[in-house]
């Protein structure tokens, strides 16, 4: 296993953190996240650890959809709790995040909690009504939100939460449910709102979709990305290819902690199309497509093969892919996929 | 869309259905109260107690035989043991519990004068207990494994150890006879015929001290274990990915999730708050029920032990009964329909 | 490069204090073990010698814990009444386990309206507060040794019946319980030949954990005056003779009962916590008195 290249890390939380983000509308290429051989892996028991993210890489401009996509377990949940800080206490992390020049992976807990969580970066969770305490209603958690993020003060707050409800569409008679009355594509709202509340550049979406039907996910892509529209980049972390496809102007794949390619929307969901094994087979795996599985299981985290983690499950492995091979041209592969054709022989070569 | 229940307003209290809950609560006492009570009278049965020698005392060794058959069949001892029972029941529900042995007055009356001040020391020490606990217990879940947590802990345990009695005593060692500051028993000042507000606010701070922290150490542990476990789950990833202050996260959050199991088995500590109350009592002569059942088991006073049993078992139902509206109004999943 | 991974919070610091607690706590259990075994026997002295010249003596070299109020040697009194009260609670802890082990495997093997009305019986009992219900038996038994440990017995069963029922509810449902009962075997066959052994380990727990438990109300019964006789050196009856010094202000008599009473209970209490943890893997270790 290749340990992270020596990085910015010391050098960017050296560096005098801003007191508050650039405001105004900041330039369109200049990136607002800045992902640089993130690592994160867990302590376990023993000496053991689990690499859960290794080496991540990538840009997020203003204006941008970044749709990080994976089978689940693939450590992209993960990455999502590292930039909000949210990791449980064995984690240890390496690399660094940039966002609005403060690296969120050596901030301390008070600056995360009180000027990036909400206020920087809004998360859109995985199973938004879990994420409600449930004992509370829409409205007091809404109220207390604007309360805390914006400062605004009691007559005004009930109006303030409304207008929130009302910015990502959650019904006003609703306000008052608690969040176990609430259905699925309602929750995803509620979460929704309290997500943008704080006005965040950027937006950390979870699986956002998990558990809606078909309808529902479209609808509820379409909204992310219309909150984001050009102020805002939004990071879309899923698992389901055709919400991505819907509305990422970028797409990252995952594969057991690391991302093995990095291109852009056209190329990957069109011509050439994915470049990377996996990321061939998984796009070939949707019932649009050719409908066929990737033979073989995603290996454990704790225990990765020696090389190349896909090569187990790979047509083409060669001698090559006993080593790791670098991200190099937006693929992180020995072999990359130069067209279209390889990949009915590569399922040839699987079958046999 | 699926919706569960339809919601009360917030602030509107359901109380049609915490209505039928005490409703059906109070039935289900019935049964409760029948068996205790035939439990007494059946163990008293069993027992090589003679209550025709309790009731004449001393008199009862110089009594001749024939006196005492008739103070037997008085007494309605020669009957069986279930007409015996449903006497004393049919009796009991019109008022008349017999009349107490020891304390030589009608045991309604002696429970009369003696309920308002057992519960205002459990009350007193109850609450206290509740909100030193919570506070405690937020402290030490807050950061579990950190020095505030171990040092929190360890009291707690320690403190769950010792007999009330024992703490009992060496704060009436301390607090009375080193430092002087507070009366070691009693209702009001000896020689003090009158009872004022203030005097027995000075008498019952120790023993009420004492109760609360005999009570403490189980809301603590509960309490702390509560927010911990809530700090690890989703809701409270939720506050905390939204910005919230970790004030609010733990109090607004953490607290308010961990606060409900708490509450489920607040009931379950009516019972402990009684035996615990049985010894602070005795220990600090103070006039309530309890004293007065001690006295009542050291002289076998059987009219007043049945109606002290058959009451501590009415005030747990209703320990419950009170647990359960509250965690119904708590927990908006939870309804009324245990 | 190690060091180029940032740590999280510290997980390895509660194990290594937890192995310390469990490991303080088998060395005072082994002393209180031996101490209530062998200093009887081997200390040829009398915890009854009554000696007026040395009465009410503060803590010293002599007597480390002091003498009471007709000079006998406090800290043999505590060993003594520390024997008494051990034995009470064992027998107590005892006589419950198997009361609340049948009563929870005959509700749970029987099924039906008989595991009901057991069960709510069982929660009726539970309605009564332990000490009460204790002082009403020892009331109407008279006080003495046999009394307090039937009241600790009858009032302490109730958790293990609920324990044993639910555990051989779970363990019914297991595929080899099925087997033995398609393989022709009565109900009762299994719930003897299978069940029970299999419940065994909880039962035990719940029986450990409820010696502190025992003790504790046995000393709060001799304390009333409803439990061992006064010269009976009990935890609870040191205490209780110990109210006359107390309130002249000496306090050692009543200090040292209690600690007997505190430091045994947190040692079976950390060992059981460590048991428990392996029994149940989930649920944290919990003094439960």
């Amino acid at each position: 296993m290749t340990p992270p290249k020596h990085l910015t890390s010391e050098s960017v939380s050296g560096a005098p953190v801003p007191d508050e983000p650039v405001s105004g509308a900041p330039v369109p290429d200049e990136p607002v996240l800045s992902v640089r051989d993130l690592s994160v892996r867990f302590r376990m028991r023993g000496q053991r650890y689990i690499a859960a993210v290794t080496g991540a890489h990538f840009d997020l401009a203003v204006g941008q959809c970044l749709a990080l996509v994976g089978e689940s377990g693939c450590g992209k949940s993960v990455l999502a709790s590292a930039l909000l800080g949210l990791l449980p206490g064995n984690a240890e992390t390496a690399g660094s995040a940039l966002l609005d020049g403060l690296d969120l992976l050596t901030a301390d807990e008070a600056t995360l909690a009180r000027t990036v969580r909400g206020r920087r970066v809004g998360l859109v969770p995985q199973s938004p009504a879990a994420h409600l305490t449930p004992v509370r209603t829409v409205r007091s958690q809404l109220e207390e939100t604007v309360r805390e993020l914006t400062g605004t003060r009691k007559p005004a707050v009930r109006q303030a939460a409304e207008a929130a409800a009302e910015r990502a569409a959650f019904p006003a008679d609703h306000l008052d449910r608690y969040p176990h009355e609430l259905s699925g594509g309602l929750a995803q709202r509620a979460a929704t709102a309290l997500a943008l509340i704080g006005d965040a550049p950027l937006l950390l979406a979870d699986e956002p979709t998990t558990g809606l039907d078909r309808d529902l996910v479209e609808r509820t892509v379409d909204e992310l990305k219309r909150h984001t529209g050009d102020h805002r980049a939004l990071l879309m972390i899923t698992h389901d290819l055709a919400a991505a496809e819907r509305i990422a102007d970028q797409v990252a794949v995952m594969y057991a902690g690391r991302i093995v390619e990095l291109s852009s929307a056209e190329a990957f969901f069109g011509e050439p199309g994915p470049r990377h094994p996996y990321a061939r087979g998984l796009l070939n795996a949707l019932p649009e497509r050719e409908f066929t599985p990737i033979p073989g299981m995603p290996p454990e985290l704790g225990a990765l093969p020696e090389g190349c983690a896909f090569a187990p499950r790979c047509a083409y492995t060669t001698s090559a892919c006993a080593h790791i091979p670098p991200l190099n041209a937006s693929v992180a592969c020995h072999h990359p996929v130069l067209d279209a054709a390889p990949a009915a022989a590569a399922q040839e070569a699987t079958r046999a | 869309m699926t919706f569960g229940k339809t919601a009360p307003a917030p602030g509107r209290i359901p109380w049609g259905p915490m209505a039928r809950m005490t409703g059906r609560r109070a039935l289900f006492a019935v049964p409760v109260l029948l068996v205790v009570t035939f439990g007494a009278f059946a163990i008293a049965a069993a027992s090589p107690f003679d209550p025709v020698k309790a009731y004449a005392g001393t008199a009862g060794l110089t009594a001749s035989q024939e006196n005492l058959d008739q103070l037997r069949a008085n007494l309605g001892v020669d009957q069986p043991l279930v007409s015996r029972w449903w006497q004393w029941l049919t009796h009991a529900l019109s008022g008349d519990l017999g009349d107490s042995s020891v304390m030589r007055q009608p045991v309604t009356q002696v429970i009369g004068e003696r309920l308002g001040w057992s519960v205002l020391l459990a009350a007193v020490a109850f609450v206290v207990a509740v909100l030193l606990g919570t506070a405690l217990g937020v402290l030490a879940g807050r950061r579990t494994g950190g020095w505030c947590d171990r040092a929190i802990s360890s009291l707690a345990y320690t403190l769950q150890a010792a007999p009330p009695f024992w703490l009992g005593l060496l704060a009436v060692w301390l607090f009375a006879l080193k430092l002087g500051v507070l009366p070691a028993g009693g209702l009001t000042d000896t020689g003090s015929t009158e009872v004022t507000a203030g005097q027995v606010l000075s008498h019952l701070a120790l023993p009420a001290a004492v109760l609360a922290a005999s009570q403490l150490p189980w809301f603590v542990l509960y309490v702390r274990q509560g927010v911990a476990d809530a700090l690890d789950e989703d809701p409270v990833r939720g506050a905390r990915a939204r910005g919230l202050a970790p004030r609010t996260v733990l109090l607004g959050h953490a607290l308010r999730s961990g606060m409900l199991p708490v509450l489920t088995l607040i009931g379950s500590r009516v019972p402990e708050l009684i035996t615990g109350a049985l010894l602070v009592e005795t220990v600090f002569s103070w006039p309530g029920i309890a004293a007065a059942t001690v006295e009542a088991a050291t002289a076998v006073d059987f009219p007043l032990l049945a109606a002290l049993t058959a009451l501590a078992t009415v005030a747990v139902l209703l320990g419950n009964l009170i647990a359960d509206l509250l965690y119904g109004l708590a927990d908006p999943r939870v309804g009324f329909d245990g | 490069m190690a060091d180029l991974w940032r740590r999280g919070g510290a997980g390895a610091v509660r194990r290594s204090t937890r192995a310390w607690r469990v490991r303080t706590s088998a060395v005072i259990m082994a002393a209180v073990v031996l101490a209530v075994l062998l200093v009887p026997p081997l200390a040829q002295l009398d915890e009854q010698a009554v000696d007026l010249s040395a009465k009410l003596l503060p803590p010293s070299l002599a007597h480390p814990f002091g003498t009471d109020d007709v000079g006998r040697d406090l800290l043999l009194r505590c060993v003594y009444g520390l024997r008494v009260s051990l034995l009470v609670g064992l027998v107590a802890a005892l006589v419950a386990t198997v009361i609340g082990t049948a009563v929870g495997a005959c509700a749970a093997a029987s099924g039906g309206w008989v595991d009901r009305v057991v069960m709510r019986l069982v929660d009726i009992f539970a309605s009564v507060p332990h000490l009460l219900l204790g002082i009403f038996i020892v009331a109407m038994f008279q006080p003495g040794v046999w009394p307090v440990v039937i009241s600790v017995a009858l009032t302490h069963w109730l958790s293990t019946a609920r324990i044993v029922r639910a555990e051989v509810l779970s363990l019914r449902s297991r595929p080899y319980v099925d087997a033995a009962v398609s393989g022709g075997a009565s109900r009762w066959r299994v719930t003897v030949r299978h069940l029970v052994p299999g419940v065994l380990p909880q039962a035990g727990l719940a029986a450990v954990l409820m010696v502190p438990h025992a003790i504790w109300h046995e000393s709060a019964l001799s304390f009333l005056g409803l439990g061992l006789p006064t010269h009976q050196a009990s935890l609870g009856t040191l205490v209780q003779s110990a109210r006359g010094s107390l309130l002249a202000g000496d306090w050692w008599p009543t200090l040292f009962p209690g600690l007997f009473i505190i430091v045994p209970t947190l040692a079976i209490a950390g060992l059981a916590g460590a048991w428990r943890e392996r029994l149940n893997p989930r649920r944290r270790s919990e003094l439960t008195l």
